[in-house]
């Protein structure tokens, strides 16, 4: 029983993760006219799949997984909520306080980036392209709306960063050997 | 006591009734530059409020708020290069605008991208059919940029049809109509 093979959360919530912050720049970058995507992968994947990862993580004993990923899931789930209130004139939140709320996120992600550089190269990399998106987004709301579209490129790459820690938990397992290196930590 | 009540009441019926006359003026029945730059700032700032969701109430103008008179609000994004939201054309809402020709030959939307993205808004001038008419006027419109969460270069316009006015005095007229809100408190 002890033996048993336990699969790791981290390889969905990274899908979550990634996709949904992809879809939500095909919109930011105007590929992709309309939010409503977004909006149903936030409350699905990036949210509810995330946020379980997330919860999972818990037992496996890292608390950087643990918070990150049950974090960034309440953000999807809190974002496309937000977008739904607009829509039915229930708690409305302006441009600026959707600015606001980045806010706090940029601070919060701020922490975990501190962490990231620590772990591996490509966390370093993912949470330095995501501090620099939510920063980016956060001078779009209050003032620059042409950064909307710098910020939809950099969170792209952000987004590809996260799926290659994806493929590297399931394709180094699934090959038997280390195709996919982590790269070493910024920090020592 | 009662006579008061029936002062108030008279006073009433008065003010209720004026609106009514004001409406046989047939002057009443054109936009002014003060009311098109109004209903702009006031359609900027809904967007702001609202966000993404805010773009359809242009579209159903299911309150009446966005067309008035011989004039409406319509929105668009030039990036984008699309119609987002015309209260009177559905059939351009979506469709591609910055290759879009006036009776003139002229690329209307063109100058609209550019005034709009000055960061007063500013007004351009172009032809376009009146509400219900088939042949075209001379329209000027007050054209502003709006912030959207998520949705870079949102430009929000609204017109008159004028054969004198000029986009200069226009123009002059936009930006000291918005001078006193930055000097409020």
């Amino acid at each position: 029983m002890a033996e048993q093979k336990l699969g790791n959360p981290a390889v969905v919530g990274l899908a979550g993760f990634g996709l949904t912050t992809m879809v939500l720049q095909f919109h930011n970058v105007g590929w992709m006219p309309s939010i409503g995507p977004v909006v149903w992968l936030g409350l699905v994947f990036g949210g509810m799949a995330q946020l379980i990862a997330g919860l999972q993580e818990m037992k496996t004993g890292n608390n950087f997984g643990y918070c990150a990923f049950t974090s960034y899931g309440a953000f999807w789930i809190a974002l496309a909520l937000m977008l739904l209130g607009n829509k039915y004139d229930l708690f409305k939140a302006s441009t600026e306080d959707v600015g606001f709320f980045l806010v706090a996120w940029t601070l919060f992600t701020a922490i975990l980036w501190v962490g990231s550089l620590r772990i591996h190269g490509a966390m370093a990399f993912t949470f330095t392209t995501l501090l620099i998106g939510f920063i980016l987004l956060d001078l779009a709301h209050f003032g620059y709306p042409g950064l909307t579209v710098v910020a939809g490129y950099e969170l792209m790459i952000c987004a590809l960063a996260a799926w290659y820690m994806m493929a590297r938990v399931i394709l180094n397992e699934i090959y038997g050997k280390e195709i996919l290196p982590a790269g070493k930590p910024w920090v020592s | 006591m009662q006579k008061i009540t029936l002062g108030f009441a008279s006073l009433a019926l008065v003010l209720g009734v004026t609106p009514v006359l004001a409406t046989d003026d047939p002057s009443a029945a054109n936009a002014t530059p003060e009311e098109v730059v109004t209903k702009v700032n006031e359609a900027v700032q809904y967007l702001k409020d609202k966000g993404l969701a805010g773009f359809s109430d242009f579209n159903n103008n299911k309150d009446a708020r966005w067309v008035w008179k011989d004039s409406y609000v319509f929105v668009y994004s030039c990036r984008d290069n699309v119609m987002i939201a015309h209260p009177l054309r559905p059939d351009m809402v979506g469709k591609p605008i910055l290759q879009m020709k006036d009776d003139k030959d002229h690329l209307l939307f063109q100058d609209m991208c550019k005034a709009g993205a000055n960061k007063d808004g500013g007004w351009v001038e172009y032809w376009w059919p009146k509400p219900g008419e088939a042949k075209a006027s001379r329209k000027i419109s007050y054209v502003h940029s709006a912030e959207v969460s998520f949705k870079p270069d949102i430009q929000v316009g609204a017109g008159i049809y004028d054969d004198k006015m000029s986009v200069e005095d226009l123009n002059k007229m936009a930006s000291q109509t918005k001078q006193p809100k930055k000097d409020a408190p």
